[in-house]
């Protein structure tokens, strides 16, 4: 079950109008594995989510476990779990009712309500809700219903530290039962933490399709080093031609430098302090990957 | 299709307008039955204290929220992606406010007969002949029935403007428009003389259906159509309304 493929999107292309805003697409969501959905503003993350809900024009093939996905055939997404944009919310209705309105199970409903802390409000007009709370609402009416495939478009947005960890909790434990997730935020650091694959987009191209672990293997292709003398090692890696930044008490250097600036260093009489590859950074890695991309 | 119908009642179930209005529904009757004191009874009777243009302000507030509010608390891509087909999702609210519709004609009817007994007790004899040489119980009912018909035109009109326009606030003036000035409309468009045999068939004639089965003789000149004729006519113009409204729906950007 947990190597089925929840979620198939096949060489999608969205439109609207003559305007394509997502180009051959195309990505697995295994069951029980948790894809994180990142790039820049308007590179097209939210359009992908909305494509697979079926909410627009689309050429190629989306299905979810094994079932297609058309923009006028949703029987696909029975189980299929939501946060877009927004938590749609209707506020003259309480949190309850909310649930109500989609709940299947109210067992279910009762323990998203008690591991989400929405126990104090949950009876109060939603339309009172702070932004935290309505997207704590907005997360549980997305998980109800033991979803198969659940689509989060920036669903850390406006919740407090402790509902962000009860938040990635319950991800996780919806994952480890078989749930298959796509997640999109801005947060990449929050990110980091829950996914098992990385889908990277701009312009409306996936760029990058990895595990996490191989993704955080880019970011260990660089290295920082600091000297006993800095200042006279940068004028070695300038003579030398070897790229390098400047951090405030260490030097960035590529690996494939790395040999040869053991040896410069060692024959200049600079002694090496300490070489050590850097930590993965999701922002890093992803801004040099765009960077890179954009040449 | 029935999971959509139940959720689109529960929200109605649970918007105070749904129950204000039935409410606000029986003062204005109230007061209208003070207004229309020298007025025939048995005509009052009929046509329910002239709730027809209250019901109808009514579903035209409620039906231009039922898409608006879906739109302004991004509730439209769940339900969209909830149900399986966007037609579920039109029909059901037209299903939904229809029922309402039925709602407050019996309540209508209701209030009606609370009103005649009570504080205005009228001695009107029900099975008296009126209209049609129908008793005045007939005359209610029938006109409660014809009044369906015309309400569920000015939904599905209410529908059509909700899936072209966004704001609200436009919807309801347009469609009020339609629903209190439509007479004069339909008049100035009937003013050539020539094309009458062809612009009586406008949907703004249609309007006058519930008017027309109470007051015939006066009607009748401005409609240049029988009853029959208006309630054909304002089936017709439902039906194409839902579908060209269905169309915009499905077409439209989410």
């Amino acid at each position: 079950m947990r190597s089925s493929i929840a979620l198939h999107v096949d060489d999608v292309c969205t439109y609207v109008g003559k305007t394509v805003l997502v180009n051959n697409a195309t990505f697995d969501v295994k069951a029980g594995e948790i894809i994180g959905l990142i790039g820049p503003n308007g590179a097209g993350k939210t359009t992908i989510m909305k494509t697979i809900l079926g909410l627009m024009k689309f050429k190629g093939k989306i299905e979810v476990n094994g079932k297609n996905v058309s923009e006028n055939d949703h029987h696909a997404l029975t189980r299929v779990g939501a946060l877009i944009e927004h938590p749609a919310i209707y506020p003259f209705l309480t949190g309850m009712q909310n649930l109500t309105l989609y709940a299947h199970d109210q067992k279910d409903m009762a323990n998203l309500i008690s591991e989400l802390q929405m126990d104090s409000y949950i009876n109060n007009k939603a339309k009172g809700y702070s932004l935290g709370m309505k997207q704590k609402l907005g997360i549980a009416i997305a998980l109800l219903n033991q979803p198969q495939v659940v689509i989060l478009d920036e669903p850390m947005n406006g919740l407090d530290i402790e509902s962000t960890i009860r938040v990635r909790k319950l991800i996780k434990r919806y994952s480890d039962q078989g749930t298959a997730f796509l997640i999109s935020s801005h947060i990449l650091s929050e990110l980091q933490k829950v996914m098992t694959r990385v889908v990277l987009i701009s312009g409306g191209q996936i760029i990058l399709n990895k595990e996490v672990a191989e993704f955080e293997k880019i970011s260990h292709q660089k290295y920082h080093l600091t000297t006993e003398n800095n200042k006279l090692a940068k004028k070695i890696f300038a003579a030398y031609q070897i790229t390098f930044t400047e951090n405030e008490n260490y030097l960035i250097v590529s690996q494939n430098d790395i040999y040869k600036i053991e040896d410069l260093l060692f024959n200049e009489g600079v002694h090496l302090k300490e070489i050590l590859p850097l930590e993965a950074n999701l922002e890093r890695i992803v801004v040099d990957v765009l960077e890179k991309k954009r040449g | 299709m029935i999971y959509s119908i139940k959720q689109e009642l529960y929200k109605l179930v649970h918007r105070k307008i749904t129950w204000i209005a039935a409410i606000i529904l029986f003062f204005l009757m109230l007061i209208t039955g003070f207004a229309l004191a020298d007025e025939s009874k048995k005509l009052i009777l009929t046509l329910t204290f002239d709730s027809s243009d209250f019901i109808m302000f009514i579903l035209v507030i409620v039906g231009a929220t039922c898409f608006s509010m879906e739109f302004q608390n991004n509730t439209i891509l769940t339900l969209l992606y909830k149900s399986s087909n966007k037609i579920y999702v039109y029909l059901s609210k037209y299903i939904v406010l229809f029922l309402y519709d039925i709602f407050l004609h019996l309540l209508v009817l209701f209030y009606t007969i609370c009103l005649r007994y009570t504080i205005f007790n009228y001695q009107v004899n029900w099975s008296a002949s009126y209209l049609y040489h129908q008793p005045v119980w007939l005359n209610m009912i029938t006109a409660s029935l014809i009044d369906l018909v015309t309400t569920m035109l000015i939904i599905a009109t209410v529908f059509l403007l909700s899936c072209l326009i966004n704001s609200s606030a436009i919807v309801i003036t347009a469609s009020l428009l339609v629903t209190f000035m439509g007479q004069s409309i339909s008049s100035d468009l009937m003013n050539g003389g020539k094309l009458v045999n062809i612009m009586k068939w406008n949907p703004f004639n249609m309007v006058d259906l519930t008017r027309q089965y109470g007051n015939y003789g006066m009607y009748v000149l401005t409609t240049h159509l029988n009853n029959q004729e208006l309630l054909v006519g304002s089936l017709i113009y439902i039906f194409i309304f839902i579908i060209a409204g269905y169309f915009i729906f499905r077409r439209k950007r989410f």
